[in-house]
């Protein structure tokens, strides 16, 4: 099966699911209950995979033909003798509690004869004949190949199947000759594949090549030559796996490995520009979700958690703003320009960041290649069509374009989602209304398989301060605090205008009333606040209540007198000033052009305003004499729907289910890669049959077994890879392996690899001693890459908005980055030979490192540039540099060590894990 | 920048580069037989143009439109018995009803080219090309743009580019700029990203560099800080670094980083001077810059990358690769709207590729670079809504220059443009005749452990070389 899929330009290979395939799947209306389902095709077509006769890959291989034109419904297609008997085994095999997935159907029906042909069932699947059609039958002189083929056949079926659309069933771990290399069952299953296949392992790497591995691989920086001795020195057994231990449990590994799920999450920056009202991508403010991840990852958060706090944790966990915070997973998919792109990157990202399938095509048609319809699809968008983003005020900053907390929550609970006919947003199928759901092809032995991929959908009831987030405590706090601070802007405005002798006197009289208006306006907000806090504590009509209305609404009252007189006032003032501009013959034009709002300076005008201020404070001197009441006028404040459709919880709880066929599969993957270079699966991002099958099958689905058995710790998977065998071997060649598996597919050595653009830039900054190890907080002006010295995730990364330095050495693409490709160009020789940043670095370093010796100095500078110790010959190449007589009259000594240290950070393995 | 001792750097690095061991069987960097050209450049229009409207032009389109094809007399053309179709579009049974042409024709030159009056400047050019009308490709989507660049299908990841085979086996002519250089934005990453330049087991040296054309800004970091090195140190710096590269590669003799790495510092090194004075288009006669369009804003920015890859073959570059409307599926895809579509892109294309080349003609750079004009499919000559849907089972390229025969049409797509129907051509028989153009043969260049199949060959088109 490997060879075939590999092999794209089989044509059969095509055709096998080409046009007919599809033209038959859409004969058939989708029925939860019914057994001819896309899901049901594609295990038939899988489990005999190559054996399976073109002929036999349609639907009378199980069904009779409709005898209507133009069918409505699947039961128009009854089963045949065939189809018959796997639906009734399907039933029966489920009552008994035991598997009753297409395949063991189809192994326990191997050897009867549902046709009564006296042909079996798989004697007439492997030569081409319909086992449910008695008149179907191979001639006698065929059925002298089959036993040929049934042996093939049976030699396929044993061999391990790779089929990542169901549970994993956790294999069992291989016993092989080399045992005494196996330090956990990682090993064995890559031992088992080296001795089938001739392979040798390398022998272990170097006590310093490895340690710098594995500190590059669990933090992203060096070791310090301090650490170096200290393991060099440590000849205990276990010397290695406690400095894998200090290494999960330092902080640095939670910002190294978040950088590496912020590419699989594609985290970014807001894009656009600034002023507010073009925010094109993704939100302000979003960081807060980086340093969630990073958190999370620091705590080990069970990635279960992580992924249901990512897609909803605003109904999960409403008034936690820790974990609201993790919803910038989808906030970062906001566009401005265009829903119907949000919604699309959504889907298309969150499948194949989480489930490692490209549901994207299903948008406007059925997948071509993997069982997903596009009505799943559009199931799927209804999943996320209520959702929508806002920012929640944080203590101590009223405004949000400022601060805030960005978040995801239901805007729309009662929003349609329609198909749209060819993925044509102007041409929605209205007739239906899609319910969410996932594809069902998808669903293993998750619950939801048991409603056809319909998810099982609660309402979420969001508590108060979920849906009116101004109620909560600080927010009252914050607001009265601001208010006071403007009392105190206008009293002291007012202070300072009374010492002036040259104030004009309505000037004063102004501020005056102004410093009254305030007053009396605070005094409301405080009186409506006391209000609305019995209203929080649900004492709403309490005689508390009555009282604090009462005395908001009298206060209100008052403060419309205080407002009118102020009113009055400034509009006497400008008619004064109008009315002897006019006598002193000038004309009352204003000098700037009138803006929207100033006040009118034609006295006519005027006079009809004073006017209206005289009668607006006489009406509100009569309300003060009015009955008392309790409607007082509420604060302006941002108000959210009190349920939340529950969509989202149900969505990610089925993510997140142990039985869920891929999402721990696709995570142990994305792991295994950044840790060996390469997936288990090469495709990351696309276990579907476009992507490419594993070299480990077996390993990945132990491995995904056991990070659910492990409760989804991250950190129990990183320390089995990193103190396996397999992971400790040496990257150095073997000639007679590199025969038989050139790439290194079968893990005979270590994968050697260039450092990601991140982790150049922090070890440089770090060897050099100039690193800022600040976690947290507001991303840092791409513009200032070369000159900030905090780690690499801090800095600014969005469309137009990434640091260059970074772009050089193939920082993360913005729009999706699955995984990284690390090239070799001569602008990262640029980059890293003349840039501000590695001089800087350099004259730092050489500085630091002052000593006497040449040959002192040649040897700290490789062990805090390159974390080892350098050959007798690089030690003499170092001491003859330093010795030489200078290239210029006016370098000196000094100028030759930065010129050395500059030459150490540029050198292949500064850049380079071995 | 006033370097001294040049070539002194060029040898010191040259020595650890040959020391370091090379991958598989490095050929001699000669051709295996007389070259017929020195230099592609290699023009690349993302997301699919209309052959249709082009430089396959179909009038009976314009004369059945609106009838869907069954109604025509060409319903045969749906029959695919015979045609090898791999990876055909399914689509396509929506897109049955025939729309007309968006644009006009005009026949030009000796040759009766027929070409769409989008590329009405390169129609002047007619017979210099040698246009190719019977390609298909095995992607109905845009990772066609990957299959262009290395005849594989995207799910099969990273395959060397025909850039990489160039740059793999001849080598540079000119020590200072990279033997592969690729300008504009390239295909985006749904659909082969970096694997449209890239040279996979050939090792990252034969891989292509990127370079802006802003003349300010070539490339960043093309020059250290004012005052902090001088040009001798810098020397003095290379050196020890690829000595101690050198050494450091002793353990890892088939790491083919390492040889890029090297090689990468030496080719930096020499850019610092060489790529400054490549941009500096400002050297150029108003003549030339207006022969390339970069007087008028909407032909500038193309006109500039032309204008650049001449200069760069002319310094001896061997493979420029110039994309045009990269980035996501590729901006001339035309779902909707073709008419607006093309005519947009086809006038900040056509002018420029224009000039590309008489500008190479009139210096006698034709007679030995070639240059190739493709796209990953064609487009359906059934409507879908205004637009054109991807069409991979007929479409065509043009090439000139370098030996290839001038003013000829060659292959033959049916009456509707539907299916290339005479002298079929897979997308790698383009690069077979690159590369035979160049000297080379691919079966000579092929790493014995990394067999290749006939398909990722291709056939030379000898009806179109001289």
């Amino acid at each position: 099966m490997l060879s075939q899929r590999m092999n794209p330009l089989r044509p059969a290979a095509y055709r096998g699911r080409s046009l007919p395939w599809l033209a038959a799947l859409a004969c058939f209306v989708f029925s939860a209950t019914a057994s001819a389902t896309p899901a049901n095709r594609a295990a038939f077509e899988q489990h005999y995979d190559r054996f399976l006769a073109k002929e036999l890959n349609r639907c009378t291989t199980c069904h009779l033909p409709s005898e209507r034109k133009e069918p409505k419904s699947l039961a128009e297609f009854p089963h045949n003798a065939f189809g018959k008997r796997l639906h009734q085994l399907g039933g029966e095999l489920t009552a008994a509690g035991k598997p009753s997935s297409l395949a063991a159907r189809l192994a326990l029906v191997a050897k009867e004869d549902s046709d009564g042909d006296s042909v079996p069932n798989e004697v007439e699947l492997l030569l081409g004949k319909n086992p449910g059609d008695a008149k179907d039958k191979p001639p006698a002189k065929e059925l002298s190949k089959a036993s040929a083929k049934q042996a093939e056949f049976a030699k396929f079926l044993a061999a391990y199947r790779w089929r990542p659309f169901e549970t994993v069933q956790r294999p069992a771990v291989p016993v092989v000759k080399n045992a005494a290399w196996v330090r956990n069952p990682v090993d064995a299953f890559i031992a088992a594949e080296h001795e089938a296949r001739g392979l040798k392992p390398r022998p272990e790497a170097t006590k310093e090549v490895l340690l710098r591995r594995v500190y590059l691989d669990l933090t992203g920086l060096n070791p310090t030559p301090e650490e170096q001795r200290k393991f060099l020195a440590d000849t205990s057994s276990d010397a290695y796996e406690k400095v894998v231990n200090h290494l999960l449990d330092d902080p640095r590994h939670g910002e190294r490995w978040g950088r590496h799920w912020m590419d699989v999450w594609r985290y970014s920056d807001w894009a656009g520009w600034s002023g507010g009202n073009q925010i094109r991508d993704s939100k302000p403010h979003i960081w807060r979700w980086r340093d969630w991840i990073v958190e999370a990852l620091n705590k080990d958060k069970g990635y279960d958690r992580m992924v249901l706090e990512m897609l909803a944790a605003d109904e999960l966990a409403p008034l936690d703003t820790d974990a609201l915070r993790a919803t910038g997973f989808l906030v970062r998919n906001f566009k401005m320009l265009s829903r119907e792109q949000w919604m699309e990157d959504t889907i298309k990202h969150t499948s194949q960041a989480f489930l490692g399938v490209t549901v994207g095509c299903a948008k406007c048609h059925d997948h071509m290649v993997d069982p997903i319809s596009q009505r799943e699809y559009y199931q799927l968008r209804a999943v996320f069509d209520p959702h929508d983003v806002r920012t929640d005020r944080i203590p101590g900053q009223l405004d949000t374009a400022k601060d805030g907390l960005v978040r995801t929550f239901d805007k729309k609970p009662d929003q349609r989602t329609h198909l749209l006919i060819r993925g044509d947003e102007r041409t929605p199928d209205t007739n239906k209304v899609m319910e969410a759901g996932v594809p069902f092809a998808l669903c293993g032995l998750t619950s939801v398989a048991r409603t056809g991929g319909k998810l099982a959908v609660e309402p979420v009831k969001l508590p108060l301060l979920a849906a009116q987030p101004d109620q909560r405590e600080f927010v009252f706090q914050d607001t009265l605090a601001a208010s006071e601070r403007g009392l105190a802007d206008v009293r002291e405005a007012f202070a300072k205008l009374k010492t002036n002798s040259a104030t004009a006197p309505e000037k004063l009289r102004e501020q005056e009333l102004t410093v009254v208006a305030t007053e009396t306006k605070h005094a409301a907000l405080a009186a409506v606040i006391r209000a609305e806090k019995f209203d929080v504590a649900g004492r709403k009509d309490s005689d508390d209540w009555k009282r604090a209305a009462t005395e908001a609404v009298a206060a209100q009252r008052h403060q419309a007198v205080v407002d009118a007189r102020l009113k009055l006032h400034q509009t006497q003032t400008t008619l004064a000033a109008a009315l002897k501009k006019a006598e002193d013959g000038k004309p009352a034009e204003p000098k700037a052009p009138a803006k929207k709002g100033d006040k009118p300076a034609d006295p006519e005008a005027l006079k009809k305003q004073l006017a209206d201020s005289e009668k607006a404070l006489a009406a509100a001197e009569k309300d003060l004499s009015a009955a008392p009441g309790t409607a007082f006028k509420p604060r302006t404040v941002e108000s959210y729907p009190a349920t939340s459709t529950g969509r989202r919880t149900a969505f990610a709880q089925w993510v997140a289910d142990t039985q869920n066929p891929l999402t721990a599969r696709v995570a142990v993957n994305q792991m295994w890669l950044r840790h060996f270079g390469r997936g288990i699966v090469p495709t990351p991002a696309d276990f579907g049959r476009n992507g490419r099958p594993p070299s480990h099958p077996q390993l990945l689905d132990w491995l995904a077994s056991e990070f659910v058995t492990r409760g989804w710790s991250m950190k129990a998977i990183h320390r089995l890879l990193v103190t396996s065998s397999t992971y400790r071997m040496a990257s150095t060649p073997d000639a007679a392996s590199a025969k038989l598996d050139q790439d290194n597919f079968f893990l005979w050595r270590m994968n050697s690899r260039r450092l990601e653009a991140e982790a150049v830039r922090d070890n440089l900054l770090f060897v050099c001693g100039s690193l800022d190890l600040a976690m947290g907080g507001p991303e840092i002006d791409h513009n200032l890459g070369l000159t900030s010295k905090r780690r690499s995730l801090y800095l600014r990364l969005a469309a137009e908005k990434e640091v260059e330095f970074l772009k050089i050495f193939d920082g993360p693409a913005v729009t999706e980055c699955y995984e990284r490709r690390p090239s070799v160009m001569p602008q990262q020789a640029l980059a890293l030979a003349n840039s501000e940043l590695a001089f800087t670095e350099a004259r730092r370093l050489a500085k630091h490192l002052a000593t006497d010796d040449d040959e002192g100095f040649v040897r700290s500078a490789f062990a805090q540039v390159l974390a080892r110790r350098p050959t007798v010959e690089e030690a003499r190449l170092g001491r003859d540099f330093l010795a030489a007589k200078p290239a210029d009259a006016a370098t000196g000594k000094d100028r030759a060590r930065e010129n050395l240290v500059l030459v150490l950070l540029n050198h292949n393995d500064f850049v380079t894990v071995r | 920048m006033g370097f001294t001792g040049l070539a002194l750097g060029a040898m010191l690095f040259r020595d650890a580069r040959a020391a370091a061991p090379s991958a598989g069987l490095s050929p001699s960097g000669l051709p295996h037989f007389a070259p017929r050209a020195k230099s592609v450049i290699w023009i690349f229009l993302c997301g699919g143009v209309s052959h249709l409207e082009s430089f396959d032009v179909k009038p009976e389109l314009n004369k059945y439109a609106g009838k869907s094809i069954a109604e025509t007399p060409y319903a045969k053309v749906l029959e695919t018995e015979g045609k090898n179709i791999i990876g055909g579009n399914p689509g396509h049974g929506n897109r049955k009803v025939i729309m007309p042409l968006q644009t006009g024709y005009e026949t030009y030159g000796q040759s009766g080219l027929v070409v769409g009056d989008w590329f009405k400047h390169i129609g002047t050019c007619a017979d210099d090309l040698a246009v190719v009308r019977s390609l298909w490709t095995i992607h109905n989507d845009h990772g066609a743009q990957l299959t262009w660049q290395t005849g594989r299908h995207p799910r099969e990841l990273e395959h060397p580019t025909l850039g990489g085979w160039v740059s793999y086996g001849l080598g540079s002519l000119n020590e200072n700029l990279p033997e592969y250089v690729v300008l504009g934005t390239p295909t985006g990453d749904c659909c082969g990203g970096t694997f449209t330049y890239g040279s996979a087991y050939l090792g990252p040296e034969h891989g292509g560099v990127r370079f802006s054309t802003d003349p300010k800004k070539p490339l960043p970091f093309i020059a250290p800080p004012a005052g902090s090195i001088t040009p001798a140190e810098q020397l003095q710096n290379l050196s020890l670094l690829g000595k101690l590269n050198q050494l450091a590669g002793i353990d890892y003799p088939d790491d083919q980083n390492l040889r890029a790495r090297i090689k990468s510092y030496e080719l930096a090194y020499q850019m610092q001077a060489s790529v400054p004075e490549t941009m500096q288009l400002e050297r150029e006669t108003e003549a030339t810059r207006q022969l390339y369009g970069m007087d008028r804003s909407e032909t500038k920015a193309f006109g500039e990358q032309c204008l650049v890859a001449r200069r760069l073959v002319e310094r001896g570059v061997r493979f420029v690769q110039v994309f045009h409307g990269g980035g996501g599926g590729g901006a001339w895809d035309a779902h909707s709207a073709i008419k607006s579509n093309h005519t947009n892109l086809s006038t900040q294309v056509d002018k420029p590729i224009a000039g590309l080349l008489k500008d190479l003609k009139q210096r006698g750079l034709l007679n030995d670079t070639l240059v190739v004009f493709g796209t990953e499919f064609g487009r359906t000559p059934g409507a879908q809504g205004d637009g054109r849907d991807h069409h991979p089972q007929g479409f065509c390229a043009w090439l000139a220059g370098g030996g290839i025969k001038p003013g000829v049409q060659h292959g033959v797509t049916d009456e509707l443009g539907f299916h290339a129907v005479e002298d079929r051509h897979y997308v790698t028989d383009i690069h077979a005749t690159a590369l035979h153009q160049l000297g080379l043969d691919s079966h000579k260049l092929e790493i014995p452990s990394r067999k290749r199949l006939e398909m990722d060959h291709g056939e030379p088109i000898r009806a179109i070389i001289t």
